[in-house]
């Protein structure tokens, strides 16, 4: 089935989530995946945001978190502090986020480039990432692949990941699991369980390990095989196309022939 | 459109706006594009009122515009994002220029510091931030936040400090004269910032009658004793929107964001829409019949 790679990017991501899971759900390509997983192979799926949305079941596609979509219909519309609760007392099994700049540990930044007092460029902050990162049960992070984003440095550690590393984060106090998964428009990766290092998973179709070492700002673990990930299925990428992003508004149509980036 | 609803707490917005002195502690309510009081903003704004230093979760709108006219001086927040727009416009500029300093929290992180004004204690145990530099990098608040473990069991714990604002000021979608707020949908951190804050001012779509509130009382988020004032402002969260009400402007949302881009255009939006304006009906009409129509919720999706 021809796709492109962003429509791999949710598939990859939608794969992650599990039937009959909680998710708590961020702004963006998250809710792409998040609402593919529940439309195919997870309708019990429970989709929390962090404006006070328990159990969602939108129409369309919400513009964020705070969109009239998600709590039109859900089963519970309560508040932010509720919804953040159940995240606090383990009652989340995985949180879903968006990456401004993410480094080797699965740390994001979401905050400030530059100085934080006097920045380059000022981010929106943390909102509930920090919340769901520290306490989800596991993380899936979904970004491009940049060389800009993957940095071996963040400006501001604005949501932990695995810190620095090892057990960073059980020291830290921190009651989730942090990251398991990160999902690219070029891969799927996850973390080694010692170092907690991020280690390429499976490269999409057609894309080359020269590339996804371009794009990393820091030095990858990589595996001696290194599988391709599954393809998106036809079924796939008609909800995609023309029922979750029919305006490809998080999800580019498909370029016409000749284009570089499909 | 003057007050149709008098007695009790009902004041006016000019006269809500009036009691806000400069450099006051406010928390304001907002998430994304909704539940913000911006046509008290507007008329904070028209007032000449500033200096002020926000205590916020979400209220990305009010953060914006006060930054964009000058009138903020410093804000601990958690995230303030146009969603579907990108970054808030003036509020980075105004971190970025060095006008406005900044401390970052988490939501829950923020709205905990609410708990604990609100229940009266002076911290509050979390177990989020740890680790990251929303705990090591902090402008306006080092003395409030610190790591410890807890006294019972030993765990590493986060204690935040107590915060109450001396404002909280509010949208909510109705009210009787008697004070008691009623908000449908989603409610953000409202309850938890009139609970916290010294002195609450409710701005709402429409003020009811009494008995109205008291046919549905599961709807009430802020009981009257709560409340010093209560302002009628329908529309008053433009261009953002309120569920059950009507949805945010998109149009409009996407002109501000474009003025806001630079300090000029935004000083033009400024004169256009706040300061050339002598009040929120003006405001209103100048929006226009046919799109604050076209912007009323369906009542059954509720937007």
């Amino acid at each position: 089935m021809d796709h492109t790679r962003q429509e791999i990017m949710a598939v990859a991501a939608a794969r992650e989530l599990r039937d009959n899971e909680v998710a708590f759900i961020g702004t963006g390509l998250p809710m792409i995946a998040a609402y593919l997983a529940k439309f195919t192979h997870a309708p019990g799926l429970t989709l929390i945001f962090e404006s006070g949305v328990i159990g969602a079941q939108p129409r369309g596609l919400a513009i964020g978190v705070g969109d009239f979509k998600l709590v039109s219909h859900c089963q519970k519309a309560t508040g932010l502090y509720y919804a953040l609760s159940l995240l606090q007392g383990g009652r989340v099994d995985v949180g879903f986020l968006g990456a401004a700049e993410i480094d080797q540990y699965g740390n994001i930044n979401s905050t400030v480039i530059g100085d934080y007092q006097r920045p380059q460029v000022r981010l929106p902050g943390s909102g509930g990432a920090n919340d769901i990162a520290s306490a989800a049960k596991r993380v899936i992070i979904i970004a491009a692949h940049q060389r800009r984003k993957f940095s071996p440095r963040l400006h501001y550690l604005t949501t932990p990941g695995f810190l620095d590393g090892g057990d960073a984060r059980q020291k830290a106090g921190l009651p989730g699991g942090g990251p398991s998964r990160v999902i690219t428009d070029l891969a799927v990766l996850g973390f080694e369980p010692t170092s907690k290092r991020m280690r390429l998973e499976s490269l999409h179709p057609g894309v080359t390990l020269d590339e996804v070492k371009e794009q990393t700002g820091f030095e990858l673990l990589i595996p001696p095989h290194l599988p391709v990930t599954e393809p998106p299925t036809r079924e796939q990428v008609r909800l995609l196309r023309e029922r979750i992003d029919p305006a490809g508004e998080y999800i580019a149509p498909p370029q016409p022939a000749g284009s570089l980036r499909g | 459109m003057t007050t149709t609803a008098v007695g009790g707490k009902v004041i006016g917005l000019k006269e809500a706006a009036a009691r806000v002195p400069d450099g006051a502690h406010l928390t304001i309510g907002g998430f994304a594009h909704s539940l913000t009081p911006l046509a008290l903003v507007r008329e904070l704004i028209r007032q000449g009122k500033g200096k002020f230093e926000l205590t916020s979760m979400g209220d990305c709108w009010a953060a914006d515009m006060l930054s964009g006219a000058g009138r903020l001086t410093r804000a601990r927040l958690s995230n303030y994002m146009f969603e579907g727009f990108g970054r808030c416009p003036n509020f980075s500029r105004a971190v970025e220029t060095g006008e406005v300093v900044v401390d970052d929290y988490s939501h829950f992180a923020v709205t905990s510091r609410w708990i604990a004004g609100a229940l009266g204690l002076p911290s509050m145990p979390v177990r989020t931030m740890l680790g990251t530099d929303l705990v090591r990098k902090k402008p306006l608040d080092r003395g409030d936040i610190v790591e410890a473990p807890c006294p019972l069991t030993g765990e590493p714990l986060l204690f935040v400090r107590a915060s109450r604002p001396d404002f909280a000021l509010l949208h909510a979608s109705r009210a009787d004269a008697e004070g008691n707020i009623q908000l449908f949908g989603v409610t953000s951190t409202i309850e938890e910032q009139a609970r916290a804050a010294k002195r609450v001012i409710v701005t709402v779509e429409e003020i009811v009658p009494g008995s109205v509130i008291r046919e549905q009382p599961e709807l009430t988020l802020i009981p009257a004793f709560l409340v010093e004032a209560v302002v009628e402002a329908p529309f008053g969260a433009h261009p953002g929107g309120m569920f059950r009400y009507y949805d945010f402007d998109r149009e409009h949302v996407g002109h501000y964001v474009r003025a806001g881009k630079a300090a000029e255009t935004f000083r033009r939006y400024l004169d256009e829409y706040v300061l050339g304006l002598p009040d929120h009906d003006a405001y209103l009409a100048k929006i226009g019949m046919r799109k604050l129509m076209a912007l009323r919720a369906d009542p059954y999706w509720g937007y």
